[in-house]
């Protein structure tokens, strides 16, 4: 069953965009792809609210946005990974660890 | 990334973000048409997919939008609706704020224009003001002999330049009444030290800086508005001054701006300094300024000038021996006895600013009170308590930031009754609004904001949200106000403060009234008639011509008595000199300090000086001297000069009355040959001569035909009121001396009294700040106690219902008004001891904690609070419990 955004954790949708984008540039169509592939289609980003999530990353400072040619020659918007946002990628992934830890420490328990 | 996109604002633009969906959903329709779709329903469900584009659109701008600058103007919209809703709430607190923020920037105005802001020449701060000091008088001479400054500016190596200047006054004939100009006779160098050219015409020369040049003058822009009516061509036209000195030829205009030495003069000539009557280095005339070179700070000018001058005292051991050279900056030695005054009005403004915030915040936090609900339903609905802080504030801000305008009228207004009032204070007329005032103003309102708004903001938001809501008000039995109890025993507290500072300098005031000053100042009428120094050449005919006025001006009728003087009575004017007895053994280690007057014989008759003991003295009779300055090789001197001592002068001296016959000499000789002395002739009452506010010290009465030179005060006692026989005098006067004129006609006893006249300025303005801060606080009395009725009216009216007597309930009001009255006064004592200490060298007669000024004020303060509590208490007294009940 696909997830939908409004049962994303608040941040989740940004820590997955600056995971995505630390592979390499890319633009917001291909942003939403991969998540979707990566996660075997469980996870599928509305673009409503991908892209206020990638301009107000981008105002932020975590990620540069160049436009470029895409593989099939298109003009496109590409995003990529200012050093700044490889800091706050490194820091929410580990924050993201210890809670799912936490989470998966309790059901364990508890169960 | 092509370069002009740099270019483009960071923002996402319209046509980028819609290019970076188009080409998502471009991508999404192949992707389906991969998937074996046909076209137009490919695009359709991409579409589908991709979702409302206009709300992703808004949603991006919402990203970029600043929150602060809309939230800002959505506040600023909300506080001006409040306002405008509640017009008597608001202009009660403007007004409030614009009275107090704009006597502060009255006074801030002032404090910048005279104590801030460098002197109004180009780099005014290298300014510096040179002094000697004679180490064995002890004392601090402000003249100095021209060849001393012309020595001073050749060898130093820290100043850009010394120069010097001396005021005379001077009568211009070339009207039909001679007319009594103000005139600076300057050395070279002058204008160019303080960087100033004249608006027309030029500098003097170098011609005219030599003795025997051409006599050449600059006029004041004033002098050329009021005679030559501002005409362009007057380079070159003439000015014609009677006496020696006759410096003609106009070879320019100064600036309306330049008011150096002093806002009255009117013509600037120059002194050359190679002039035979300023060869000695004994004569001594001209004040000194100097330019620092760039870089070089007052210690090392200090340090290079004294290296100087000890030089000098080698060379010249007799003349020069003795003196150091004291270096002050010039803006110090103009505006320093205007310091304390403007500090302390300075402080009194800000307490009434506080006392203003103290009040509006009461205010607020009453008005909070009745905003409650309205802002528990703001936080129940989800807004943040900052938003609502911020949205109280910008309330606050916008109420100040009006009340600050409004005070920058009134501190336009303020200052211009400042700069009359305060005629005497130096530099008052560069006072005057400009940005920086402004700027002040602004942050006066931005303190303002917080100091008033914080509080209640914070107050108002904090608690318990659903309790508010739930509980209806009416249900409350009372409501608790300490908060605003305490606000109002603040202001009391600041109120009894100020006005302790203002009964103390009234009191001084009275007790001034009351001291007897030795010399009786009544009916006596003073002026100067004009001379110039160059008559000193001849003392002898200068001593005649005096004589010979004094003799015309006593047989005018109504006259009783003339006499002349260098100084007025009651002026403040010093002149201690050292002396010692010719005759007798001296202490050696006792040294003979004394004032020196000079007068005619005839002033102790004309003041009223009692003759204690011996006779008046006589004019000095005249004998040839040799001298240099004079073509034959001789002059006229005065010799066997008579003294007259006072009473202090007889019992601190030893001598009793032996002291009759004994002879005085002035050791740090600079009025007398050194081998002159005085025979002391008699013993008169002490009179307070340098002020009436000073005890009366040893004082030397030098009896003079010519005291103090060309231009004495003469002084006339007169039957009826001094002013009426005014124009009788000048008359007179006129008809023997058709050349001169008569100047500063006033009675001597304005002249006492503008010797106050600081006293008074600061006795005025701070009595008005204590009288208005003292309203401010019965007003604060009066709104909490009013506030208070209202909230508890239903209390009142239960208790009434259940038997209370009115009188009860009056007596309740009233004792909890005075009670916080009372603690207030309690407070502002203690706050009063530490702010007359500021006052105490401006006190006379009173000590900063006189019990009587302190106590009669603390009553002052409870009778009018009783006042201000009484109206509302009565009001609780007449709640007509039947209708309260009814509300219910």
């Amino acid at each position: 069953m696909p997830i939908e955004k409004s049962d994303l954790l608040q941040g989740t949708l940004d820590l997955l965009i600056l995971k995505i984008v630390a592979l390499g540039p890319v633009h917001g169509y291909g942003i939403s792809q991969r998540i979707r592939q990566i996660s075997k289609e469980v996870l599928q980003v509305q673009q409503g609210s991908l892209y206020p999530a990638l301009h107000r990353l981008e105002k932020r400072g975590w990620l540069e946005a160049e436009w470029g040619q895409s593989s099939n020659g298109r003009e496109a918007k590409f995003y990529k990974l200012s050093a700044k946002g490889r800091k706050q990628l490194a820091s929410e992934e580990s924050n993201w660890h210890r809670l799912a830890g936490a989470v998966s420490q309790i059901l364990q328990t508890a169960s | 990334m092509s370069w002009w996109k740099f270019l483009l604002p960071k923002r996402a633009s319209g046509t980028q973000l819609d290019s970076e969906m188009r080409f998502h959903i471009d991508e999404l329709t192949e992707a389906n048409i991969a998937r074996g779709m046909p076209p137009s329903e490919a695009r359709r469900r991409a579409l589908l997919e991709f979702g409302g584009q206009e709300q992703v659109k808004e949603e991006v701008r919402d990203v970029y939008r600043v929150r602060v600058i809309d939230g800002t103007v959505a506040n600023l919209k909300s506080a001006i609706r409040f306002i405008r809703k509640t017009p008597s709430f608001s202009v009660a607190v403007i007004l409030t704020l614009a009275l107090g923020i704009g006597a502060n920037s009255a006074v801030f105005s002032a404090i910048d224009a005279i104590l801030l802001r460098p002197l109004p020449f180009p780099d005014g701060d290298q300014l510096m003001k040179l002094t000697e000091y004679d180490s064995k008088a002890q004392a601090s001479q402000p003249f100095i002999a021209p060849l001393r400054v012309e020595d001073w500016n050749r060898l130093n190596s820290t100043c850009q330049a010394v120069a010097g200047y001396y005021i005379e006054n001077a009568s211009e004939i070339s009207g039909v009444l001679p007319e009594k100009l103000t005139l600076a006779i300057v050395t070279p160098r002058f204008l160019n030290l303080l960087g100033i050219s004249p608006e027309l015409g030029r500098d003097f020369n170098s011609e005219e800086e030599h003795f025997g040049g051409p006599n050449a003058v600059l006029i004041s822009d004033r002098l050329w508005h009021r005679r030559f009516a501002a005409d362009p061509e007057v380079i070159g036209k003439r000015v014609v001054l009677s006496g020696f000195l006759r410096p003609d030829l106009i070879v320019g205009v100064l600036p309306a701006s330049f008011r150096f030495p002093d806002s009255d003069v009117d013509l600037w000539t120059v002194g050359p300094p190679d002039g035979p009557y300023a060869q000695n280095r004994g004569y001594t005339w001209y004040r000194v300024i100097a330019r620092l070179r760039a870089g070089v700070t007052l210690e090392q000018a200090r340090a290079n000038l004294n290296a100087v001058q000890s030089q000098l005292g080698k060379q010249y051991p007799k003349t020069d021996g003795n003196l150091t050279i004291e270096v002050r900056p010039l803006k110090e030695t103009i505006v320093a006895g205007a310091r304390s005054s403007l500090w302390m009005l300075f402080g009194a403004v800000s307490l009434l600013l506080l006392i203003a915030c103290t009040n509006i915040v009461a205010l607020l936090l009453a008005r909070g009170v009745q905003r409650q609900h309205e802002i528990s339903v703001r936080l129940s609905l989800g807004a943040s308590r900052f938003t609502v802080v911020c949205q109280l504030l910008t309330e606050s801000f916008v109420l100040a930031l009006t009340g600050a305008l409004l005070g920058l009228f009134i501190a336009g207004a303020a200052s211009n009754v400042f700069r009359s009032l305060a005629k005497e204070l130096p530099r008052v007329e560069e006072i005057h609004l400009d940005v920086r005032i402004v700027l002040y103003t602004l942050a006066c309102s931005v303190l303002a904001t917080l100091l008033c708004g914080l509080l209640p903001a914070i107050r108002g938001t904090r608690g318990n949200l659903s309790g508010t809501l739930a509980q209806a008000s009416r249900s409350q039995v009372s409501a608790r106000t300490p908060l605003q109890w305490f606000l109002v025993g603040v202001q009391v507290a600041l109120a009894v403060t100020l006005l302790s500072g203002a009964g103390l300098l009234l009191r001084s005031f009275q007790e001034l009234g009351r001291v007897f000053p030795g010399f009786d100042p009544g009916h006596v009428l003073t002026f100067r008639i004009s001379g110039s120094y160059g008559e000193t050449v001849d003392w002898k005919a200068l001593t005649q011509r005096i004589d010979r006025t004094i003799e015309e001006l006593r047989s005018v009728p109504g006259v009783e008595a003339a006499a002349a003087s260098a100084t007025l009575p009651g002026v403040p004017t010093n002149y201690p000199t050292e002396l010692r007895f010719v005759e007798g053994e001296q202490d050696p280690l006792r040294k003979m300090v004394a004032e020196s007057r000079f007068v005619t014989p005839d002033y102790f008759a004309t003041m009223h000086i009692p003759l204690l003991a011996g006779e008046v003295c006589r004019e000095p009779q005249f004998g040839t001297v040799p001298s240099t300055l004079s073509p034959t090789g001789q002059i006229l001197e005065p010799i066997s000069i008579n003294v007259l001592v006072n009473r202090s002068f007889a019992e601190t001296f030893p001598g009793g009355s032996t002291i009759l016959g004994r002879h005085v000499q002035v050791l740090d000789n600079s009025f007398l040959k050194p081998d002159e002395a005085g025979e002391i002739r008699g013993v008169v009452g002490d009179a307070r001569e340098e002020g009436v506010n000073h005890p009366p010290s040893p004082t030397v009465y030098w009896c003079l035909g010519a005291p103090g030179g060309p231009d004495p005060a003469y002084l006339v006692r007169t039957g009826v009121d001094p002013t009426a026989m005014a124009s009788a005098l000048r008359s007179k006067i006129k008809q023997i001396e058709p050349a001169r004129s008569v100047f500063d006609v006033m009675p001597l006893e304005e002249h006492v009294n503008d010797a106050f006249s600081e006293n008074r300025l600061r006795a005025i303005l701070l009595t008005f700040f204590a009288l208005t801060a003292v309203s401010l606080a019965c007003i604060g009395l009066y709104g909490t106690l009013s506030y208070s009725v209202t909230v508890r009216r239903r209390e009142v009216g239960l208790r009434l219902a259940l038997g209370a007597l009115q009188g009860q309930i009056v007596r309740r009001f009233l004792l909890q008004g005075l009670a916080v009255t009372f603690l207030g006064c309690a407070a502002g004592w203690g706050l009063a001891a530490g702010f007359t200490r500021v006052l105490s060298g401006m006190l006379y007669g009173v000590s900063p904690s006189d019990i009587v000024t302190l106590s009669t004020v603390a009553l002052l303060m409870l009778l009018v609070a009783a006042l201000a509590a009484l109206i509302p208490s009565l009001r609780a007294a007449h709640v007509d419990p039947m209708q309260v009940l009814r509300e219910e």
